[in-house]
């Protein structure tokens, strides 16, 4: 089959500057949502997945499996895990125990304002660097015991609504009627743990006015998961729980699954109405050269040919629309912290994101240009001829 | 053996109850190198018989039979890759597409030819030079009169070598002058390279150019006149 030159295909875009302004928009608004909607997606998944350590094992409140933050243990399990447990693993005489505090605390970032916002505190212990090894401290220094000093997460500043700078080392945050100094920043890529603030156990539960702590995090060494599970099985005056980490924020992923679905769900239907005003400027561009359409039949071009030629065209546009959102994408979106909920997390632009982003606004061209062609195409030649 | 026959062509629309005949058992031949002129009232199916030759409608019932083929059994594939061999299609409002130049306007049939970009480029600066447009070929359509249009239409038409040449009143939209020069050239078509012509008009005049002229009316032939030779109708008509 002989087509018609590609050329054909891009002057005829310019024929009407603003059919073209037009598709380009249109597409690039449809790739920019569909890419947004997956970054977020997948900024979410990532930051909980990535949480959790195939080798880490929460022993945690029977009862509370699904939040670490009802769940309250005796501070006594820590030591009695370490000691009954064979095959956790250690560095020179120091075990992978770590015992944890967590707490959602309204925190300020000035002493008399009331405006807060729910941040997740976690205390902990040296043994929490071991079991926690993503977090790295990129600014100051982890914080001391005794002195009401603590650590921010590299998003934290997001998840409270303020700016990084009255988030800053120096500065002091407000939760627990006490000023707590921040002493030092970490960061914990792709982590839930980023949208937090650490501090000293022992700090923490004075504070609180507990002396219960929320879990116990232990990294196994030679010993399996079902030597942890039997241990929380068997010590029932405990009343424990033993998950792995994995699984624990697995649960939370799907926990999301319908805010997820919902996400996929508005992107695909914008992008359903970007896709009939598309059909809509397709079509008045291809139906005011139905004459030509015959004229090129008339030649001997095959309609084929002329579908083709007319799908380039659309794709051309659609193309220069999904490369700008692509482009603008990678700098605005990608690594844009948001908050949630349960956290804050960093936007994702990764391949899968690009593509589906790509694929998005080129089906909308493709599919875009597809109803029209066959429309105009469908009519007979002499009728074609006859057409304004 | 004629280059073209027509035996009992019909060509039928049926809406529900109503069927419309634009073509009624039509009896025609037209042999290699005429030049032929249909006239008739409007609504008398010149048109559809001249798309009917041009393999771009299809007959109801009947034979066209065009170089010895059965061109209303042709696919519709087939049927358009022999267009591209056999016809060349003038128009009444010229049809040149608006974004290519009279040189790309002239070039679309031959991208439908296996034919090397240089020989393309030779046969299409033969045509236009054919029409006198030489000096235009860089030009937009909207750069040129309707005369002009027309001339590189035409040149179009004939730049692929096709045997027949049809054209729906060529000058039914161009003054006297325009009009004038665009039959002189269709019939140096026809004279000069052998081209069978057979065209479409509601103009006395313009069928004078003509060496057969056909009358139509409700889709049958009613009479045919010949002229004695298409040179005196030129004089005729200067
Ligand atoms: N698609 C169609 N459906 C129904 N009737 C049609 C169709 N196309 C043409 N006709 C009818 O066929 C008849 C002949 O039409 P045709 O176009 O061949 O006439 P014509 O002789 O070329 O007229 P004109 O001089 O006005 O161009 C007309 O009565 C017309 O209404
Ligand atoms: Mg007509």
């Amino acid at each position: 089959m002989r087509l018609l030159p590609l050329d054909y295909a891009v002057r005829n875009l310019g024929r009407s500057p603003l059919r073209l302004a037009m598709s380009v928009v249109g597409a690039m608004l449809v790739a920019l949502l569909v890419l947004t909607a997956s970054a977020f997606v997948r900024g979410m998944e990532r930051s909980l997945i990535g949480s959790g350590s195939l080798d880490n094992v929460v022993l945690l409140g029977a009862g509370s499996e699904e939040s670490i933050e009802r769940s309250e243990i005796k501070a006594s399990v820590a030591s009695q895990a370490a000691a009954s447990i064979h095959g956790i693993r250690s560095q020179l005489g120091q075990a992978y125990v770590s015992p944890e505090v967590h707490m959602a605390l309204p925190v300020t970032g000035a002493p008399d304002t009331t405006t807060s916002n729910q941040v997740l505190i976690r205390g902990i212990s040296a043994a929490a660097y071991l079991v926690h090894p993503q977090v790295r401290i990129v600014d100051g220094r982890a914080p001391r015991q005794g002195a009401d000093e603590i650590m921010l997460g590299r998003l934290a500043h997001t998840r409270m609504g303020l700016t990084e700078d009255a988030a800053s080392v120096g500065r002091s945050l407000y939760f627990e009627d006490r000023a707590w100094k921040i002493v030092g920043r970490f960061d914990a890529p792709g982590t839930v743990m980023n949208a937090e603030i650490w501090t000293p156990l022992n700090d923490l539960m004075v504070a609180a006015r507990r002396d219960t702590i929320s879990c116990v995090v232990l990294t196994l060494g030679d010993a399996e998961f079902a030597d942890v599970d039997a241990f929380a099985k068997t010590r029932l005056d405990l009343e424990l729980t033993a998950l792995p980490e994995a699984d624990y924020y697995g649960q939370l992923v799907a926990f999301y699954t319908p805010v997820r679905m919902m996400i996929w769900l508005t992107a695909g239907l914008i992008a359903l109405c970007g896709l009939f005003g598309g059909l809509n400027t397709m079509y008045a561009a291809f139906v005011s050269r139905v004459r030509e359409i015959g004229m090129l039949q008339s030649l001997g071009y095959s309609r084929r040919a002329i579908a083709i030629s007319f799908a380039q065209e659309s794709l051309i546009a659609a193309a220069c629309g999904t490369l700008i959102a692509a482009v603008a994408g990678m700098m605005l979106l990608d690594g844009l912290a948001v908050r949630i909920s349960m956290g804050a997390f960093g936007l994702r632009m990764d391949t899968t994101t690009l593509m589906l982003g790509l694929g998005a606004g080129l089906l909308l061209g493709l599919i875009g240009a597809l109803p029209p062609t066959v429309r105009c195409l469908r009519m007979p030649i002499p009728a074609a001829l006859k057409a304004a | 053996m004629a280059l073209i026959e027509c035996r009992e062509l019909t060509k039928e629309y049926r809406r529900g109850e109503n069927v419309i005949r634009p073509l009624q058992e039509l009896d025609l031949e037209v042999e290699a190198g005429a030049f032929l002129a249909l006239m008739g009232p409007s609504g008398s199916g010149k048109t559809t018989l001249l798309n009917l030759i041009a393999g771009i409608d299809q007959p109801t019932r009947g034979e066209l039979i065009i170089d010895g083929e059965d061109v209303g059994k042709l696919s519709r594939s087939r049927l358009a890759a022999w267009r591209a061999d056999y016809i060349g299609y003038v128009f009444q409002l010229y049809n040149l597409v608006p974004v290519l130049t009279a040189y790309e306007n002239v070039e679309l049939p031959l991208l439908l030819h296996p034919i090397k970009r240089r020989e393309r480029h030779e046969r299409v600066a033969t045509a236009l030079e054919l029409v006198g447009l030489a000096d235009r070929h860089d030009h937009y359509p909207r750069q040129l009169s309707g005369g002009q249009e027309q001339r590189v239409a035409i040149a179009r038409a004939i730049v692929a070598d096709p045997r027949i040449i049809v054209a729906d009143e060529p000058t039914g939209d161009l003054d006297k002058p325009a009009a004038h020069a665009i039959m002189n050239l269709l019939t140096r078509l026809n004279q000069e390279l052998g081209k069978t012509m057979i065209m479409v008009t509601h103009d006395a005049h313009t069928a004078e150019y003509a060496a057969r002229t056909l009358h139509l009316d409700k889709g049958r032939l009613v009479e045919s006149g010949a002229h004695i030779a298409a040179g005196a109708a030129m004089e005729a008509a200067s």
